[in-house]
């Protein structure tokens, strides 16, 4: 299939209208938790055959020396991976934010299991209110995996392209973010292939039809 | 009178979707722009009673806009429309002098009580 074919202009339109909604959510769930701004960017939506995703992520994280990753898989009519891609430091940066506000742990665990469940719980949020709510506006349900995490690896070794179907399309959407208050950075990236392209045409169809 | 309403949103879907909810009946007059800098500008030439303005955008953000606008014109009303709910967000906005906030994706019922509130506030539309 032609990757130019899989969706129309206006498809890719309203997708990623839906991930600017999507996000918005997240990041006001994560504001909810962290007294923080989650300053966000214009979603971004491209389709690429999957040989072509390390030389895009790679392009996207090239100015972090290190990534921490959490990654998750979704499941429903609409499927695919969720990969939140986080800048250096950000696991510590986090510790400090989330714990001026709960007051909780920060003192009794070491710090590398605090990084990493600080990144998990912050991943949780980002992923299951943005998937979740993509999923709502598609009309669609999704279960997740249990996540994944890398911490603080450089970028070669964080992330994993060989599970994908090398013939396989990817649709990636893809939203950067940044924190008024710490310095914490990066992107959420959803990739889903192919396979569900029929139903999500139709989806797309119904939402925007609300508004003709 | 006068019915011109201006929409600033990056994404020409969200500006369709913003003027099907508006009342077919009413003869506004649209206009649009997919950036904050072009929105100011149409602003200047065209003083719509009421500016539609989404905040995440290329070029000029829809805070800068809402900046560049209430220092043109202090009476300017203007709705954001915004998938960015967080509440500092929504607080820095008001500061800035937007008249309200509404939430993407957004509804008719939503969009057309905002406007009967312009409406019964200013006489504008």
């Amino acid at each position: 299939m032609q990757k130019e074919k899989i969706l129309s202009d206006q498809e890719i339109e309203i997708l990623q209208e839906m991930m600017n909604i999507s996000f918005g959510k997240s990041a006001a769930d994560l504001a909810d938790v962290i007294d923080t701004h989650v300053v966000l960017s214009v979603p971004f939506i491209r389709i690429m055959q999957v040989p072509e995703l390390p030389t895009y992520f790679k392009e996207h994280v090239k100015e972090f020396k290190t990534v921490s990753v959490i990654e998750q898989k979704f499941m429903g009519r609409f499927k695919g991976d969720a990969l939140l891609v986080f800048s250096s430091g950000a696991g510590r940066e986090l510790i400090k934010m989330l714990h001026q506000e709960t007051r909780a742990g920060f003192e009794s665990d070491p710090i590398d299991i605090l990084e990493r469940e600080t990144l998990m719980e912050v991943g949780n949020i980002l992923i299951g209110a943005c998937v979740g709510k993509l999923a709502e506006l598609l009309k669609d349900v999704v279960t997740y995996t249990p996540p994944a995490i890398v911490v603080e690896r450089n970028y070669d070794h964080a992330v994993s392209v060989t599970r994908y179907d090398p013939n396989d399309t990817a649709i990636v959407l893809k939203t950067d973010f940044s924190f008024d208050d710490g310095d914490v950075s990066g992107s959420l990236l959803l990739i889903t292939s192919n396979d569900s392209v029929s139903w999500m045409k139709e989806a797309l169809r119904l939402f925007i039809e609300q508004y003709e | 009178m006068i019915k011109k309403i201006l929409i600033v949103d990056d994404s020409p879907v969200a500006r369709k979707m913003l003027k099907s909810c508006l009342p077919k009946d009413e003869g506004y007059e649209f206009h649009e722009a997919g950036d904050g800098r072009e929105g100011f500008e149409k602003y200047k030439d065209i003083a719509p009673a009421v500016t539609f303005m989404d905040l995440t955008m290329p070029v000029m953000s829809g805070y800068e806009a809402i900046e560049a606008i209430i220092n043109h014109d202090k009476n300017a009303v203007i709705i954001v429309v915004t998938a960015d709910v967080q509440m500092k967000a929504i607080n820095r906005v008001l500061e800035l002098g937007a008249y309200m906030v509404l939430k993407k994706p957004l509804k008719r019922e939503d969009i057309q009580s905002a406007l009967s509130k312009v409406n019964d506030t200013f006489q504008k539309v």
